[in-house]
């Protein structure tokens, strides 16, 4: 159970699956930290589930039950994947976007306090990427263009807007200035899904931009 | 509502012949009834606009993986007819995100996990949910009902809905809410 979840709207776009991928994504890896969230998810798939039931069914061929059959006769089920022996570091959703190690990652250090390394671009233009902050690091502030989610994984950090733990699920629109700053006994490491490249108000401007050449 | 509706637990129950001896009248029961409805379900996110066979081709893999992954549903987490709806969105996306050739995108089971919710959220209160949603929803006002139906059945985000309908986002958003309300469900209480 975490302090900042996701809009009500983005569970709901999330339940229907209409919601943008990089979003998707975010919300998932919310949802692994936050029973609160998964009972509201659980609400909108039961009430999806009655609008599907409600619906005005579409005939289908009266072969078509028969050659299903006939393709779970040909088609041997593929094998499941096996279960993971340990427990998982890092939610389903993004490990399946990680390698082995994070180390393996491309990691651009724009200062000493902070790493950041891009996981994948989806189709609407989010760009989906870990944030790693050293224990007691700040970042200068800036202002966002366009939204920006943060899922916290590991650690903690604080703007003056609060704090936040494992799991926070924070949103920045495009007005807000913050100057994070990781928890000081711990390295803080986030997922972050933005619109479009942070822009500094400070002389720094051009740092916080790796996602612009990569 | 404490029981659950003779249909639904006739749903759970067929689920479970499937599971333990590969029951095919059963199964056929189960085709029968969700394959026009995954059918109307695929029409009604245009995917036949990609290809006249889309639409068959969906009920074809939804009732496949529903005879494949039928040994794992469990009645103590969820109604069938809401297990059966993920499966169904969840392959949807698939093949709509496929139809966009993106490459990066990773496959649906692995972000709307169909086994993530441990909790015992249970055929009985997910039957007392949907019983609740069924009598709510036909005493929802017409422009609500509608929003709510498109946004919850067609693939289309709130800003696709009111682009289409020619409304603000405002107010599709707030129609949404505001039916949300009337079907009592707790993410309305949610302190945001």
């Amino acid at each position: 159970m975490t302090q900042w979840h996701p809009h009500p709207d983005q569970l709901v776009e999330f339940a229907a699956g209409s919601c943008r991928p990089g979003i998707s994504i975010a919300v998932s890896v919310h949802l692994h930290y936050c029973s609160r969230c998964r009972q509201a998810l659980s609400e909108l798939e039961s009430t999806s589930a009655v609008l599907f039931e409600q619906q005005a069914p579409a005939p289908v061929a009266d072969t078509a039950f028969a050659s299903l059959m006939d393709r779970i006769a040909r088609e041997p089920a593929p094998a499941a994947a096996p279960e993971p022996q340990t427990e998982q570091r890092f939610p389903r959703a993004l490990a399946a976007l990680l390698p082995e190690s994070l180390d393996e990652l491309d990691w651009k250090q724009p200062m000493k306090n902070l790493r950041v390394t891009r996981l994948m671009k989806d189709d609407s233009g989010l760009i989906v990427g870990l944030h790693h902050m050293k224990a007691g690091g700040r970042v200068p502030n800036h202002q966002h263009r366009g939204e920006e989610i943060s899922v916290v994984l590991e650690g903690g950090f604080s703007d003056r807007l609060g704090s936040y733990g494992e799991g926070d699920f924070i949103r920045r629109s495009g007005r807000d200035t913050h100057s994070p700053q990781a928890d000081a006994h711990e390295d803080c490491l986030i997922l972050s899904v933005v619109e479009a490249p942070v822009k500094l108000t400070g002389p720094l401007g051009w740092i916080l931009n790796p996602f612009l050449k990569a | 509502m404490t029981e659950t509706s003779p249909a639904a637990q006739q749903w759970a129950d067929h689920l479970e012949a499937v599971a333990r001896r590969q029951d095919i009248p059963a199964f056929e029961a189960l085709f029968n009834h969700f394959a026009p409805l995954i059918k109307a379900f695929a029409l009604s996110s245009g995917l036949h606009r990609n290809g006249d066979h889309l639409p068959d081709e969906l009920v074809q893999e939804v009732m496949l993986a529903i005879w494949r992954k039928a040994a794992s549903y469990d009645r103590h987490k969820a109604a069938a007819s809401t297990w059966i709806f993920t499966i169904a969105r969840n392959q949807r996306i698939d093949m709509l995100r496929r139809l966009r050739k993106h490459q990066n995108d990773l496959p649906a089971d692995d972000i709307w996990e169909l086994e993530a919710n441990t909790e015992l959220f249970g055929e009985v209160r997910q039957s007392r949910v949907q019983e609740q949603v069924r009598s709510q929803l036909s005493e929802l006002p017409v422009d609500q009902r509608q929003v709510v139906a498109k946004v919850f059945m067609e693939d289309k985000s709130h800003q696709e809905v009111a682009d289409e309908m020619a409304l603000p986002l405002g107010t599709v958003k707030s129609r949404v809410r505001l039916a949300m309300k009337k079907l009592k469900l707790s993410l309305e209480g949610l302190d945001l």
